[in-house]
Protein backbone atom coordinates (compact mmCIF):
# COMPACT_ATOMS: atom_id res chain seq x y z
CA UNK A 1 0.00 0.00 0.00
CA UNK A 2 1.20 3.42 -0.91
CA UNK A 3 0.91 6.63 1.03
CA UNK A 4 -2.46 8.19 1.47
CA UNK A 5 -3.16 10.78 -1.24
CA UNK A 6 -3.78 13.56 1.25
CA UNK A 7 -0.32 12.97 2.68
CA UNK A 8 1.53 13.34 -0.61
CA UNK A 9 3.62 16.45 -1.10
CA UNK A 10 2.95 18.85 -3.96
CA UNK A 11 5.52 17.22 -6.20
CA UNK A 12 4.08 13.78 -5.62
CA UNK A 13 0.56 15.03 -6.17
CA UNK A 14 1.55 16.37 -9.57
CA UNK A 15 3.85 13.43 -10.36
CA UNK A 16 6.92 15.55 -10.93
CA UNK A 17 10.39 15.65 -9.41
CA UNK A 18 11.49 18.41 -7.04
CA UNK A 19 13.72 19.87 -9.77
CA UNK A 20 10.87 20.19 -12.29
CA UNK A 21 11.04 23.24 -14.52
CA UNK A 22 8.16 25.66 -14.86
CA UNK A 23 6.75 24.18 -18.06
CA UNK A 24 6.83 20.69 -16.56
CA UNK A 25 4.76 21.89 -13.64
CA UNK A 26 2.23 23.49 -15.93
CA UNK A 27 2.07 20.41 -18.08
CA UNK A 28 1.63 18.13 -15.06
CA UNK A 29 -1.08 20.36 -13.68
CA UNK A 30 -2.99 20.32 -16.96
CA UNK A 31 -2.66 16.55 -17.18
CA UNK A 32 -3.93 16.14 -13.63
CA UNK A 33 -6.91 18.42 -14.26
CA UNK A 34 -7.80 16.28 -17.26
CA UNK A 35 -8.03 13.30 -14.95
CA UNK A 36 -9.89 14.83 -12.03
CA UNK A 37 -12.33 17.16 -13.76
CA UNK A 38 -15.98 16.39 -13.10
CA UNK A 39 -16.54 15.38 -16.72
CA UNK A 40 -13.48 13.13 -16.87
CA UNK A 41 -14.15 9.56 -17.86
CA UNK A 42 -11.27 8.36 -15.70
CA UNK A 43 -12.40 9.57 -12.33
CA UNK A 44 -16.12 9.60 -12.95
CA UNK A 45 -17.69 7.31 -10.30
CA UNK A 46 -14.39 6.99 -8.49
CA UNK A 47 -14.89 9.94 -6.14
CA UNK A 48 -17.76 11.49 -4.34
CA UNK A 49 -18.53 15.13 -5.08
CA UNK A 50 -16.73 16.31 -1.97
CA UNK A 51 -13.71 14.10 -2.57
CA UNK A 52 -13.34 15.43 -6.08
CA UNK A 53 -13.60 19.05 -4.97
CA UNK A 54 -11.04 18.45 -2.28
CA UNK A 55 -8.60 16.98 -4.77
CA UNK A 56 -9.12 19.79 -7.26
CA UNK A 57 -8.48 22.35 -4.53
CA UNK A 58 -5.35 20.53 -3.51
CA UNK A 59 -4.10 20.40 -7.09
CA UNK A 60 -4.67 24.09 -7.53
CA UNK A 61 -2.87 24.90 -4.33
CA UNK A 62 0.07 22.73 -5.37
CA UNK A 63 0.20 24.38 -8.77
CA UNK A 64 -0.05 27.94 -7.53
CA UNK A 65 2.63 27.32 -4.94
CA UNK A 66 5.09 25.69 -7.30
CA UNK A 67 4.83 28.23 -10.10
CA UNK A 68 5.50 31.07 -7.71
CA UNK A 69 9.27 31.30 -7.27
CA UNK A 70 9.17 32.70 -3.77
CA UNK A 71 6.47 30.43 -2.44
CA UNK A 72 8.13 27.43 -3.99
CA UNK A 73 11.39 28.26 -2.26
CA UNK A 74 9.62 28.43 1.08
CA UNK A 75 7.78 25.21 0.43
CA UNK A 76 11.00 23.45 -0.61
CA UNK A 77 12.64 24.68 2.57
CA UNK A 78 9.90 23.06 4.61
CA UNK A 79 10.31 19.77 2.78
CA UNK A 80 14.08 19.87 3.17
CA UNK A 81 13.75 20.50 6.89
CA UNK A 82 11.39 17.57 7.19
CA UNK A 83 13.94 15.48 5.32
CA UNK A 84 11.42 14.72 2.60
CA UNK A 85 13.51 16.02 -0.28
CA UNK A 86 17.24 16.60 -0.66
CA UNK A 87 18.62 20.04 -1.07
CA UNK A 88 18.19 20.37 -4.80
CA UNK A 89 19.31 24.00 -4.85
CA UNK A 90 22.15 23.94 -7.35
CA UNK A 91 20.72 21.58 -9.90
CA UNK A 92 17.16 22.73 -9.71
CA UNK A 93 18.14 26.36 -9.65
CA UNK A 94 20.06 26.10 -12.88
CA UNK A 95 17.31 24.18 -14.60
CA UNK A 96 14.71 26.60 -13.37
CA UNK A 97 16.32 29.93 -14.05
CA UNK A 98 18.65 29.34 -16.95
CA UNK A 99 16.24 28.24 -19.57
CA UNK A 100 12.67 29.01 -18.76
CA UNK A 101 12.29 31.00 -21.94
CA UNK A 102 14.08 28.49 -24.14
CA UNK A 103 12.46 25.58 -22.44
CA UNK A 104 8.94 26.81 -22.85
CA UNK A 105 9.61 27.75 -26.46
CA UNK A 106 10.87 24.29 -27.15
CA UNK A 107 7.91 22.87 -25.37
CA UNK A 108 5.60 24.90 -27.59
CA UNK A 109 7.27 23.60 -30.72
CA UNK A 110 7.13 20.01 -29.59
CA UNK A 111 3.49 20.42 -28.77
CA UNK A 112 2.71 21.62 -32.28
CA UNK A 113 4.56 18.68 -33.81
CA UNK A 114 2.80 16.27 -31.47
CA UNK A 115 -0.52 17.84 -32.38
CA UNK A 116 -0.07 17.43 -36.10
CA UNK A 117 0.97 13.81 -35.52
CA UNK A 118 -2.17 13.28 -33.51
CA UNK A 119 -4.32 14.67 -36.34
CA UNK A 120 -2.53 12.41 -38.79
CA UNK A 121 -3.16 9.43 -36.55
CA UNK A 122 -6.80 10.31 -36.36
CA UNK A 123 -7.00 10.66 -40.13
CA UNK A 124 -5.39 7.25 -40.55
CA UNK A 125 -7.82 5.67 -38.14
CA UNK A 126 -10.86 7.19 -39.77
CA UNK A 127 -10.03 6.84 -43.42
CA UNK A 128 -11.85 3.84 -44.80
CA UNK A 129 -9.73 3.56 -47.92
CA UNK A 130 -6.51 3.54 -45.88
CA UNK A 131 -7.88 0.93 -43.52
CA UNK A 132 -8.83 -1.29 -46.42
CA UNK A 133 -5.30 -1.05 -47.75
CA UNK A 134 -3.84 -1.75 -44.32
CA UNK A 135 -5.80 -4.95 -43.89
CA UNK A 136 -4.47 -6.42 -47.13
CA UNK A 137 -1.94 -9.25 -47.04
CA UNK A 138 0.42 -7.42 -49.37
CA UNK A 139 1.05 -3.72 -49.66
CA UNK A 140 2.70 -2.24 -52.74
CA UNK A 141 4.53 1.02 -53.31
CA UNK A 142 1.49 2.25 -55.19
CA UNK A 143 -0.58 1.52 -52.08
CA UNK A 144 1.80 3.63 -50.02
CA UNK A 145 1.36 6.47 -52.51
CA UNK A 146 -2.41 6.18 -52.23
CA UNK A 147 -2.17 6.35 -48.44
CA UNK A 148 0.09 9.40 -48.64
CA UNK A 149 -2.29 11.16 -51.00
CA UNK A 150 -5.29 10.30 -48.87
CA UNK A 151 -3.55 11.95 -45.96
CA UNK A 152 -2.61 14.95 -48.06
CA UNK A 153 1.10 14.75 -47.24
CA UNK A 154 3.48 16.00 -49.95
CA UNK A 155 6.30 13.72 -51.05
CA UNK A 156 8.74 16.61 -50.50
CA UNK A 157 7.69 16.70 -46.88
CA UNK A 158 8.58 13.03 -46.48
CA UNK A 159 11.92 13.63 -48.18
CA UNK A 160 12.57 16.52 -45.81
CA UNK A 161 11.59 14.67 -42.67
CA UNK A 162 13.21 11.31 -43.46
CA UNK A 163 16.24 12.56 -45.44
CA UNK A 164 15.56 9.85 -48.01
CA UNK A 165 16.56 10.87 -51.55
CA UNK A 166 13.68 11.99 -53.72
CA UNK A 167 14.45 9.54 -56.53
CA UNK A 168 14.30 6.64 -54.07
CA UNK A 169 10.95 7.79 -52.78
CA UNK A 170 9.57 7.98 -56.31
CA UNK A 171 10.93 4.54 -57.19
CA UNK A 172 9.31 3.13 -54.07
CA UNK A 173 5.93 4.65 -54.88
CA UNK A 174 6.09 3.49 -58.49
CA UNK A 175 7.31 0.01 -57.61
CA UNK A 176 10.37 0.38 -59.80
CA UNK A 177 11.99 -2.70 -58.31
CA UNK A 178 15.31 -2.43 -60.13
CA UNK A 179 15.96 1.10 -58.92
CA UNK A 180 15.44 0.34 -55.26
CA UNK A 181 18.29 0.11 -52.78
CA UNK A 182 19.34 -3.17 -51.12
CA UNK A 183 16.71 -4.79 -48.91
CA UNK A 184 18.43 -3.85 -45.66
CA UNK A 185 18.34 -0.15 -46.58
CA UNK A 186 14.94 -0.37 -48.16
CA UNK A 187 13.38 -1.70 -44.96
CA UNK A 188 14.73 1.26 -43.04
CA UNK A 189 13.40 3.64 -45.67
CA UNK A 190 9.96 2.09 -45.63
CA UNK A 191 9.77 2.31 -41.87
CA UNK A 192 10.77 5.97 -41.85
CA UNK A 193 8.22 6.61 -44.56
CA UNK A 194 5.47 4.86 -42.57
CA UNK A 195 6.46 6.65 -39.40
CA UNK A 196 6.19 9.97 -41.17
CA UNK A 197 2.59 9.12 -42.04
CA UNK A 198 1.81 7.68 -38.58
CA UNK A 199 1.03 4.26 -40.06
CA UNK A 200 1.17 1.42 -37.56
CA UNK A 201 2.22 -1.28 -36.83
CA UNK A 202 5.51 -0.38 -38.51
CA UNK A 203 7.15 -3.80 -38.63
CA UNK A 204 4.04 -5.57 -39.73
CA UNK A 205 3.28 -3.24 -42.64
CA UNK A 206 6.92 -3.23 -43.67
CA UNK A 207 6.96 -7.03 -43.86
CA UNK A 208 3.90 -7.02 -46.05
CA UNK A 209 5.47 -4.42 -48.33
CA UNK A 210 8.61 -6.58 -48.66
CA UNK A 211 6.46 -9.64 -49.42
CA UNK A 212 4.68 -7.74 -52.15
CA UNK A 213 7.97 -6.57 -53.61
CA UNK A 214 9.33 -10.10 -53.63
CA UNK A 215 6.35 -11.24 -55.67
CA UNK A 216 6.61 -8.35 -58.15
CA UNK A 217 10.34 -9.11 -58.51
CA UNK A 218 9.60 -12.75 -59.31
CA UNK A 219 6.96 -11.93 -61.91
CA UNK A 220 9.30 -9.63 -63.78
CA UNK B 1 3.86 -24.54 -13.54
CA UNK B 2 0.31 -23.54 -14.30
CA UNK B 3 -0.71 -19.93 -14.89
CA UNK B 4 -4.29 -19.25 -13.91
CA UNK B 5 -5.76 -16.01 -15.24
CA UNK B 6 -9.28 -15.05 -14.23
CA UNK B 7 -10.82 -12.58 -16.68
CA UNK B 8 -13.56 -10.27 -15.55
CA UNK B 9 -14.99 -6.83 -15.89
CA UNK B 10 -18.04 -4.75 -16.43
CA UNK B 11 -21.51 -5.94 -17.21
CA UNK B 12 -22.73 -6.93 -20.60
CA UNK B 13 -20.52 -6.95 -23.61
CA UNK B 14 -17.25 -5.39 -22.49
CA UNK B 15 -15.55 -8.27 -24.29
CA UNK B 16 -14.61 -10.72 -21.53
CA UNK B 17 -15.49 -13.80 -23.52
CA UNK B 18 -14.03 -12.42 -26.74
CA UNK B 19 -10.77 -11.70 -24.94
CA UNK B 20 -10.72 -15.09 -23.21
CA UNK B 21 -11.22 -16.92 -26.50
CA UNK B 22 -8.72 -14.74 -28.41
CA UNK B 23 -6.06 -14.98 -25.73
CA UNK B 24 -6.66 -18.73 -25.58
CA UNK B 25 -6.16 -19.03 -29.32
CA UNK B 26 -2.95 -17.01 -29.30
CA UNK B 27 -1.49 -19.00 -26.39
CA UNK B 28 -2.46 -22.29 -27.98
CA UNK B 29 -0.86 -21.06 -31.20
CA UNK B 30 2.35 -20.47 -29.28
CA UNK B 31 2.29 -24.16 -28.42
CA UNK B 32 1.09 -23.72 -24.86
CA UNK B 33 -1.43 -26.22 -23.59
CA UNK B 34 -4.30 -23.92 -22.74
CA UNK B 35 -7.65 -24.48 -21.05
CA UNK B 36 -10.61 -22.12 -21.11
CA UNK B 37 -13.16 -22.46 -18.34
CA UNK B 38 -16.53 -20.83 -18.80
CA UNK B 39 -17.61 -19.79 -15.33
CA UNK B 40 -20.20 -17.34 -16.55
CA UNK B 41 -22.74 -19.93 -15.50
CA UNK B 42 -26.25 -19.05 -16.52
CA UNK B 43 -24.97 -16.99 -19.45
CA UNK B 44 -22.27 -19.26 -20.80
CA UNK B 45 -21.28 -18.75 -24.42
CA UNK B 46 -17.55 -19.34 -24.58
CA UNK B 47 -18.12 -22.64 -26.41
CA UNK B 48 -19.61 -20.69 -29.31
CA UNK B 49 -16.55 -18.48 -29.56
CA UNK B 50 -14.19 -21.44 -29.84
CA UNK B 51 -16.38 -23.36 -32.23
CA UNK B 52 -17.70 -26.12 -29.99
CA UNK B 53 -21.38 -25.68 -30.89
CA UNK B 54 -22.69 -28.72 -29.03
CA UNK B 55 -20.75 -29.30 -25.83
CA UNK B 56 -21.48 -32.86 -24.73
CA UNK B 57 -20.45 -32.28 -21.13
CA UNK B 58 -19.90 -29.29 -18.95
CA UNK B 59 -18.95 -27.95 -15.54
CA UNK B 60 -22.30 -28.73 -13.93
CA UNK B 61 -21.70 -32.44 -14.60
CA UNK B 62 -18.80 -32.09 -12.17
CA UNK B 63 -20.69 -29.87 -9.73
CA UNK B 64 -23.61 -32.31 -9.65
CA UNK B 65 -21.24 -35.28 -9.35
CA UNK B 66 -22.23 -36.85 -12.65
CA UNK B 67 -18.58 -36.71 -13.63
CA UNK B 68 -16.35 -37.21 -10.57
CA UNK B 69 -13.14 -35.75 -12.02
CA UNK B 70 -13.04 -32.19 -13.34
CA UNK B 71 -10.40 -33.28 -15.85
CA UNK B 72 -13.01 -35.49 -17.47
CA UNK B 73 -15.30 -32.59 -18.31
CA UNK B 74 -12.64 -31.09 -20.59
CA UNK B 75 -13.58 -30.84 -24.25
CA UNK B 76 -11.27 -30.57 -27.22
CA UNK B 77 -11.71 -27.63 -29.56
CA UNK B 78 -10.87 -27.51 -33.28
CA UNK B 79 -7.78 -25.49 -32.30
CA UNK B 80 -4.74 -27.63 -31.43
CA UNK B 81 -3.62 -27.15 -27.79
CA UNK B 82 -6.84 -25.35 -26.89
CA UNK B 83 -9.29 -27.04 -24.51
CA UNK B 84 -12.56 -26.02 -22.94
CA UNK B 85 -14.67 -26.67 -19.92
CA UNK B 86 -18.04 -25.41 -21.00
CA UNK B 87 -20.70 -23.86 -18.83
CA UNK B 88 -23.34 -24.38 -21.43
CA UNK B 89 -25.97 -26.44 -19.65
CA UNK B 90 -25.73 -24.76 -16.30
CA UNK B 91 -28.96 -23.30 -15.16
CA UNK B 92 -27.24 -22.42 -11.91
CA UNK B 93 -25.96 -18.87 -11.46
CA UNK B 94 -22.41 -18.81 -10.09
CA UNK B 95 -23.53 -16.41 -7.35
CA UNK B 96 -25.73 -19.19 -5.97
CA UNK B 97 -23.15 -21.95 -6.04
CA UNK B 98 -23.24 -23.55 -2.58
CA UNK B 99 -20.11 -23.17 -0.49
CA UNK B 100 -18.98 -26.82 -0.61
CA UNK B 101 -19.38 -26.96 -4.38
CA UNK B 102 -17.41 -23.78 -4.75
CA UNK B 103 -14.53 -25.00 -2.63
CA UNK B 104 -14.53 -28.33 -4.44
CA UNK B 105 -14.45 -26.58 -7.83
CA UNK B 106 -11.71 -24.15 -6.82
CA UNK B 107 -9.57 -27.01 -5.55
CA UNK B 108 -10.13 -29.06 -8.67
CA UNK B 109 -9.22 -26.15 -10.96
CA UNK B 110 -5.95 -25.49 -9.20
CA UNK B 111 -4.97 -29.14 -9.64
CA UNK B 112 -5.58 -29.29 -13.39
CA UNK B 113 -2.58 -29.98 -15.53
CA UNK B 114 -2.39 -27.22 -18.14
CA UNK B 115 0.17 -24.55 -18.83
CA UNK B 116 -2.42 -21.81 -19.03
CA UNK B 117 -5.92 -21.72 -17.60
CA UNK B 118 -8.16 -18.79 -18.46
CA UNK B 119 -11.37 -18.28 -16.49
CA UNK B 120 -14.23 -16.36 -18.09
CA UNK B 121 -15.90 -15.05 -14.98
CA UNK B 122 -18.79 -13.07 -16.33
CA UNK B 123 -19.98 -9.88 -14.68
CA UNK B 124 -20.85 -9.10 -11.10
CA UNK B 125 -19.21 -8.93 -7.69
CA UNK B 126 -20.85 -11.74 -5.75
CA UNK B 127 -18.62 -13.40 -3.15
CA UNK B 128 -18.38 -16.51 -5.28
CA UNK B 129 -17.08 -14.57 -8.27
CA UNK B 130 -14.57 -12.76 -6.07
CA UNK B 131 -13.33 -16.07 -4.69
CA UNK B 132 -12.68 -17.33 -8.19
CA UNK B 133 -10.64 -14.19 -8.86
CA UNK B 134 -8.64 -14.84 -5.71
CA UNK B 135 -7.76 -18.37 -6.80
CA UNK B 136 -4.74 -16.80 -8.48
CA UNK B 137 -2.49 -13.79 -8.02
CA UNK B 138 -3.17 -12.87 -11.62
CA UNK B 139 -6.26 -11.27 -13.04
CA UNK B 140 -7.30 -9.43 -16.15
CA UNK B 141 -9.95 -6.74 -15.92
CA UNK B 142 -11.49 -5.58 -19.12
CA UNK B 143 -13.49 -2.44 -19.70
CA UNK B 144 -14.69 -0.30 -22.57
CA UNK B 145 -14.11 3.45 -22.59
CA UNK B 146 -17.60 4.10 -21.23
CA UNK B 147 -18.38 5.46 -17.77
CA UNK B 148 -20.71 2.55 -16.98
CA UNK B 149 -18.12 -0.06 -17.75
CA UNK B 150 -15.30 1.78 -15.96
CA UNK B 151 -17.53 2.19 -12.93
CA UNK B 152 -18.04 -1.58 -12.83
CA UNK B 153 -14.33 -2.25 -13.01
CA UNK B 154 -13.57 0.11 -10.15
CA UNK B 155 -16.21 -1.62 -8.07
CA UNK B 156 -14.85 -5.03 -8.99
CA UNK B 157 -11.28 -4.13 -8.04
CA UNK B 158 -12.37 -2.63 -4.74
CA UNK B 159 -14.48 -5.71 -4.03
CA UNK B 160 -11.64 -8.12 -4.69
CA UNK B 161 -9.36 -6.32 -2.26
CA UNK B 162 -12.19 -6.06 0.21
CA UNK B 163 -12.87 -9.77 -0.08
CA UNK B 164 -9.22 -10.59 0.46
CA UNK B 165 -9.17 -8.55 3.63
CA UNK B 166 -12.39 -10.20 4.75
CA UNK B 167 -10.86 -13.66 4.30
CA UNK B 168 -8.34 -12.92 7.05
CA UNK B 169 -10.93 -12.38 9.76
CA UNK B 170 -13.74 -14.21 11.41
CA UNK B 171 -17.17 -12.62 11.35
CA UNK B 172 -16.99 -11.10 14.81
CA UNK B 173 -13.55 -9.52 14.39
CA UNK B 174 -14.53 -8.14 11.04
CA UNK B 175 -17.63 -6.56 12.47
CA UNK B 176 -15.59 -4.76 15.10
CA UNK B 177 -13.23 -3.61 12.40
CA UNK B 178 -16.09 -2.25 10.32
CA UNK B 179 -17.43 -0.31 13.26
CA UNK B 180 -14.06 1.23 13.90
CA UNK B 181 -13.74 2.25 10.29
CA UNK B 182 -17.13 3.90 10.21
CA UNK B 183 -16.37 5.70 13.43
CA UNK B 184 -13.11 7.04 12.08
CA UNK B 185 -13.83 7.69 8.41
CA UNK B 186 -17.54 8.23 8.46
CA UNK B 187 -20.63 6.64 7.00
CA UNK B 188 -20.04 4.72 3.75
CA UNK B 189 -16.35 4.14 4.40
CA UNK B 190 -16.74 0.58 5.66
CA UNK B 191 -16.52 -0.79 2.11
CA UNK B 192 -13.46 1.20 1.15
CA UNK B 193 -10.45 -1.10 1.23
CA UNK B 194 -8.04 1.79 1.78
CA UNK B 195 -9.87 2.88 4.93
CA UNK B 196 -10.15 -0.66 6.22
CA UNK B 197 -6.46 -1.29 5.67
CA UNK B 198 -5.62 1.66 7.88
CA UNK B 199 -7.75 0.23 10.64
CA UNK B 200 -6.22 -3.23 10.16
CA UNK B 201 -2.77 -1.75 10.42
CA UNK B 202 -3.57 -0.35 13.81
CA UNK B 203 -5.57 -3.18 15.36
CA UNK B 204 -3.88 -6.20 13.70
CA UNK B 205 -0.37 -5.21 12.60
CA UNK B 206 0.72 -8.79 11.83
CA UNK B 207 -2.30 -9.39 9.58
CA UNK B 208 -1.75 -6.08 7.89
CA UNK B 209 1.76 -7.20 6.95
CA UNK B 210 0.48 -10.46 5.50
CA UNK B 211 -2.17 -8.61 3.57
CA UNK B 212 0.31 -6.16 2.15
CA UNK B 213 2.40 -9.11 1.07
CA UNK B 214 -0.62 -10.53 -0.69
CA UNK B 215 -1.42 -7.27 -2.39
CA UNK B 216 2.16 -6.85 -3.55
CA UNK B 217 2.09 -10.27 -5.14
CA UNK B 218 -1.09 -9.55 -7.11
CA UNK B 219 -0.53 -9.24 -10.84
CA UNK B 220 -3.61 -7.38 -11.93
CA UNK B 221 -3.88 -6.22 -15.52
CA UNK B 222 -6.26 -3.79 -17.10
CA UNK B 223 -7.35 -4.05 -20.73
CA UNK B 224 -9.26 -1.34 -22.53
CA UNK B 225 -11.44 -2.86 -25.21
CA UNK B 226 -13.41 -1.40 -28.13
CA UNK B 227 -11.36 1.75 -28.38
CA UNK B 228 -12.51 3.94 -31.25
CA UNK B 229 -10.40 6.51 -33.03
CA UNK B 230 -11.83 9.42 -31.08
CA UNK B 231 -11.24 7.83 -27.69
CA UNK B 232 -8.46 8.90 -25.40
CA UNK B 233 -5.68 6.36 -25.88
CA UNK B 234 -4.18 7.26 -22.52
CA UNK B 235 -7.37 6.37 -20.67
CA UNK B 236 -6.18 2.92 -19.55
CA UNK B 237 -2.96 4.25 -18.09
CA UNK B 238 -4.87 7.00 -16.32
CA UNK B 239 -7.30 4.53 -14.77
CA UNK B 240 -4.37 2.52 -13.41
CA UNK B 241 -2.81 5.68 -12.06
CA UNK B 242 -5.96 6.67 -10.19
CA UNK B 243 -6.18 3.22 -8.66
CA UNK B 244 -2.57 3.35 -7.58
CA UNK B 245 -2.70 6.88 -6.23
CA UNK B 246 -5.97 6.67 -4.40
CA UNK B 247 -6.37 3.01 -3.46
CA UNK B 248 -2.69 2.22 -3.19
CA UNK B 249 -3.01 -0.91 -5.35
CA UNK B 250 -0.98 -1.62 -8.39
CA UNK B 251 -2.82 -2.53 -11.56
CA UNK B 252 -0.74 -2.66 -14.75
CA UNK B 253 -2.20 -1.36 -17.95
CA UNK B 254 -1.85 -4.20 -20.45
CA UNK B 255 -3.05 -2.40 -23.57
CA UNK B 256 -5.83 -1.15 -25.78
CA UNK B 257 -7.86 -3.27 -28.18
CA UNK B 258 -9.22 -1.30 -31.10
CA UNK B 259 -12.90 -1.43 -31.94
CA UNK B 260 -13.61 -3.18 -35.21
CA UNK B 261 -17.01 -3.95 -36.72
CA UNK B 262 -15.59 -7.14 -38.13
CA UNK B 263 -15.44 -8.63 -34.61
CA UNK B 264 -19.20 -8.81 -34.84
CA UNK B 265 -18.96 -10.41 -38.30
CA UNK B 266 -16.49 -13.02 -37.07
CA UNK B 267 -18.64 -13.85 -34.03
CA UNK B 268 -21.72 -14.21 -36.22
CA UNK B 269 -19.91 -16.47 -38.66
CA UNK B 270 -18.44 -18.37 -35.72
CA UNK B 271 -14.93 -18.06 -37.06
CA UNK B 272 -11.81 -16.88 -35.29
CA UNK B 273 -11.41 -13.13 -35.71
CA UNK B 274 -7.64 -13.52 -35.45
CA UNK B 275 -7.53 -16.01 -38.33
CA UNK B 276 -10.08 -14.25 -40.49
CA UNK B 277 -8.74 -10.67 -40.11
CA UNK B 278 -5.13 -11.10 -39.01
CA UNK B 279 -3.93 -7.75 -40.33
CA UNK B 280 -6.40 -5.49 -38.58
CA UNK B 281 -5.38 -3.18 -35.81
CA UNK B 282 -7.57 -5.19 -33.46
CA UNK B 283 -5.80 -8.46 -34.27
CA UNK B 284 -2.44 -6.77 -33.85
CA UNK B 285 -3.55 -5.39 -30.46
CA UNK B 286 -4.68 -8.84 -29.34
CA UNK B 287 -1.35 -10.40 -30.28
CA UNK B 288 0.63 -7.66 -28.55
CA UNK B 289 -1.52 -7.97 -25.47
CA UNK B 290 -0.98 -11.72 -25.32
CA UNK B 291 2.75 -11.22 -25.62
CA UNK B 292 2.72 -8.78 -22.74
CA UNK B 293 0.75 -11.15 -20.59
CA UNK B 294 3.04 -14.08 -21.35
CA UNK B 295 6.07 -11.92 -20.61
CA UNK B 296 4.67 -10.70 -17.33
CA UNK B 297 4.55 -14.25 -16.07
CA UNK B 298 8.19 -14.80 -16.88
CA UNK B 299 8.96 -11.73 -14.78
CA UNK B 300 7.01 -13.37 -12.03
CA UNK B 301 8.95 -16.62 -12.33
CA UNK B 302 12.23 -14.75 -12.23
CA UNK B 303 11.23 -13.00 -9.06
CA UNK B 304 10.12 -16.19 -7.47
CA UNK B 305 13.22 -18.22 -8.26
CA UNK B 306 15.90 -15.59 -7.88
N1 LIG C 1 -12.74 -5.04 -29.99
C1 LIG C 1 -14.04 -5.14 -30.36
N2 LIG C 1 -14.49 -4.48 -31.46
C2 LIG C 1 -15.77 -4.58 -31.83
N3 LIG C 1 -16.68 -5.31 -31.19
C3 LIG C 1 -16.31 -5.99 -30.11
C4 LIG C 1 -14.97 -5.96 -29.63
N4 LIG C 1 -14.89 -6.75 -28.54
C5 LIG C 1 -16.13 -7.25 -28.34
N5 LIG C 1 -16.98 -6.79 -29.28
C6 LIG C 1 -18.42 -7.06 -29.43
O1 LIG C 1 -19.00 -7.15 -28.16
C7 LIG C 1 -19.76 -8.33 -28.09
C8 LIG C 1 -19.77 -8.86 -26.69
O2 LIG C 1 -18.51 -9.39 -26.37
P1 LIG C 1 -18.35 -10.54 -25.30
O3 LIG C 1 -19.37 -11.59 -25.50
O4 LIG C 1 -16.94 -10.96 -25.31
O5 LIG C 1 -18.68 -9.71 -23.99
P2 LIG C 1 -18.76 -10.22 -22.49
O6 LIG C 1 -18.03 -9.22 -21.68
O7 LIG C 1 -18.31 -11.62 -22.39
O8 LIG C 1 -20.31 -10.07 -22.21
P3 LIG C 1 -21.20 -10.84 -21.11
O9 LIG C 1 -21.06 -10.08 -19.83
O10 LIG C 1 -22.57 -10.72 -21.66
O11 LIG C 1 -20.71 -12.24 -21.02
C9 LIG C 1 -19.12 -9.27 -29.09
O12 LIG C 1 -20.04 -10.18 -29.60
C10 LIG C 1 -18.66 -8.36 -30.17
O13 LIG C 1 -19.67 -8.17 -31.12
MG1 LIG D 1 -19.30 -13.42 -21.81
Amino acid sequence: MKKNFAKLNYYEILDITPDAAFFEIRHAYNAAIQMYRADSLVSYSFFSLEERQEILNLLEKAYLTLINGKERKNYDKELIQLGIIDNVGGKAGSKRSAGIYDASRQWGKAAVLKDSKATLKEKVAQNKHINEILSKQEISGADLKTIRNELGVAIEKIAGETKIRMDYLISIEEDKVKRLPAAAFLKGFIKSYLKCLCIEPLDDVCVRYMDCLARIGKNN
Amino acid sequence: MVHIWPIGGGKGGSGKSFLASSLGRVLAGLGKKTLLIDLDLGAANLHTLVDVPYPVKCLSDFIHKKIPLLENTVLETPVPNLYLISGAHDSLDIANLPYEQKVKTLKAISKLNYEWILLDLGAGTSFNILDFFLISQNSIFITTPEPTSIENVYRLIRSIYFRRIRQYFNAADFKTLEEEVVQEFGEGSFNKPDCIMQAVKRAHPEKSLQLENDFNSFRFKLVLNQLRSKDNIALGAQICKIIEKHLGFQVDFAGNIAFDDRVHDAVCQRVSFLDRYPYTRTAYDLRELSKRIVNSTSEQLLIRYS
